[in-house]
């Protein structure tokens, strides 16, 4: 059923629509009843997200009629359906009598978990850090690093506070496709991480020294993941994106227990072999308790410049097949692109050095995805007992 | 039961565990009765899922010392026989015993 089918069916059900109503915040708030959030399953009067309800005389002076404006606060900046959210609202609002114009401004708070423990080794550094998005995937070369850095850099172009930290300690490769040059820079007992356009950034290959390997054991490299955990003045962020390593080993499970992680995005081509390795680490996600937010495929197809015909080089539809067997959502899906391939070399983030390209608007709709799962899931958990402990009194 | 969780948990008297699910329903649930009926490979033969704990093994005045969450998924019970090897899924506990609407 569309709007305005809701509009009329409201309407019509309380008998005539000519009887002169009050205009009220209260008939305000009752005709907004009608716009739903998509993603929540409920209405926008009772998520709470209408504020500061305001009507005055129309300007211009006509009789009896009236501006009406107001201000709804979505969960997220990324909301994939926030123009769609506003003309619902718009158009709800204007179905009322007495209504002759409206103004509708679009906020957002991003929501976040509960607040840390302050006892917790974490709490310094990820304290004001809402929400950790994990990107993860089975098998290497998949485009995971190339999917973090225009997953940080799409929410960060929606208004969201972002921070990207590269887990990759043997291959970190966020320094180089996000042009890093600079160091990181003491602060108190904590280390500020550097900003490239406003996000921002720590990596293993800040340290150290370019071209040569990071040689170390597993207690070494959890040690320096604890260290970007616990050392980092991340500082308050909306979402803290974490490009994991490939696989599921050492490191994946010492971010998975040192940090709150919210969920996870896992990164997956579509051939058999690499859905193998998404399996496994769905499964270990799974083990570790820590929510999957759903699959990105990449590498999905190639157009041809010379016929324009879409070749599925690794087959076709593996990612969106691997969601629904997991029953987890699928994120969307990334054509292959030289100029992706090219941005990333020289370090310019593809959604922002080519905002209009079809790679750039997938890139943008995987990051609303992810936001709204994120949204969706500290609904589903407002109420849950995350952890307890009860003592038996005997 | 896709993602129904545990909301609240309650000692409601000396033998009884209280749970308030994330849908609004309560489980009052036996102490005793949940010794009896340990999920764990101990208790329940892991192959042929055949009881091998025999009620009358279970005294009637076994009672938790202590319960604590698994992940976000079970929750297991250290109970004063030193037993505490069963992880009761939230899907098993809500299967154990009649749900009550909230508000009973």
């Amino acid at each position: 059923m569309g709007i305005m089918d809701r509009i009329t069916e409201r309407f019509t059900s309380k008998g005539s629509t000519k009887q002169p109503v009050t205009l009220d915040e209260t008939t305000v708030l009752n005709a907004l009843r009608v716009v739903q959030d998509p993603d929540l399953h409920k209405d926008i009067v009772t998520l709470g997200f209408v504020r500061n309800v305001k009507i005055s005389a129309a300007t211009g002076g006509l009789e009896g009629q009236h501006e009406v404006s107001l201000e709804v606060n979505l969960t997220t900046p990324a909301c994939p359906v926030k123009e769609q959210l506003k003309t619902q609202c718009e158009e709800a609002l204007m179905a009322l009598p007495g209504v002759s114009s409206t103004k509708v401004t679009m906020t957002a708070s991003t929501r976040g978990a509960l607040p840390l423990n302050t006892g917790s080794p974490v709490a310094a550094s990820l304290g004001q850090v809402k929400n950790i998005i994990a990107v993860a995937s089975g098998k290497g070369g998949v485009g995971k690093s190339t999917t973090a850095v225009n997953l940080a850099w799409s929410l960060a172009k929606s208004g969201s506070k972002v921070g990207l930290l590269d887990a990759d300690i043997y291959g970190p490769s966020i320094p180089l496709m996000t042009r890093l040059n600079a160091g990181a820079t003491a602060s108190g007992t904590l280390v500020e991480p550097p900003q490239v356009d406003g996000v921002k950034i720590m990596s293993v290959g800040m340290f150290g020294q370019g071209g040569k390997a990071t040689i170390m054991r597993g207690p070494m490299a959890a040690a320096v993941i604890k260290q970007f955990l616990s050392q980092v003045a991340w500082g308050e962020l909306d979402y803290l994106v974490i490009d994991y390593p490939p696989g599921t080993g050492d490191i994946q499970l010492t971010i998975s227990q040192t940090a709150p992680v919210t969920g996870a995005v896992i990164v997956t081509t579509p051939q058999e072999v690499a859905l193998i390795d998404v399996r496994k680490a769905i499964s270990m996600f799974e083990t570790l308790k820590v929510p999957v937010l759903g699959v990105v495929e990449t590498m999905s197809h190639f157009i041809c410049d010379g016929c324009d015909k879409k070749h599925f080089i690794f087959r076709e539809g593996g990612g969106a097949r691997v969601a629904s067997e997991h029953g987890v959502a699928f994120l969307g899906e990334i054509p292959m692109d030289q100029g992706l391939v090219q941005a990333s070399d020289e370090g310019k983030p593809y959604v922002t050095s080519h905002q209009k390209s079809p790679v750039a608007s997938a890139f943008a709709s995987v990051a609303g995805a992810v936001a709204s799962q994120v949204s969706i899931l500290h609904a589903e958990n407002k109420n849950v007992l995350q952890h307890f402990s009860l003592e038996w009194v005997h | 039961m896709e993602n129904i969780r545990v909301q609240d948990i309650t000692q409601l008297d000396p033998k009884t565990l209280g749970i308030l699910w994330t849908d609004g329903k309560k489980s009052a649930l036996d102490v005793v009765m949940l010794r009896r009926k340990c999920p764990c490979a101990a208790c329940i033969d892991e192959w042929s899922h055949e009881p091998r704990l025999k009620p009358e093994d279970v005294k009637d005045t076994v009672r938790p010392v202590k319960i604590e969450s698994v992940g976000l998924y079970a929750l297991t019970i250290h109970f004063n026989d030193g037993h505490r090897t069963g992880i009761y899924t939230f899907k098993y506990l809500r299967d154990l015993a009649p749900l009550a609407s909230s508000g009973d």
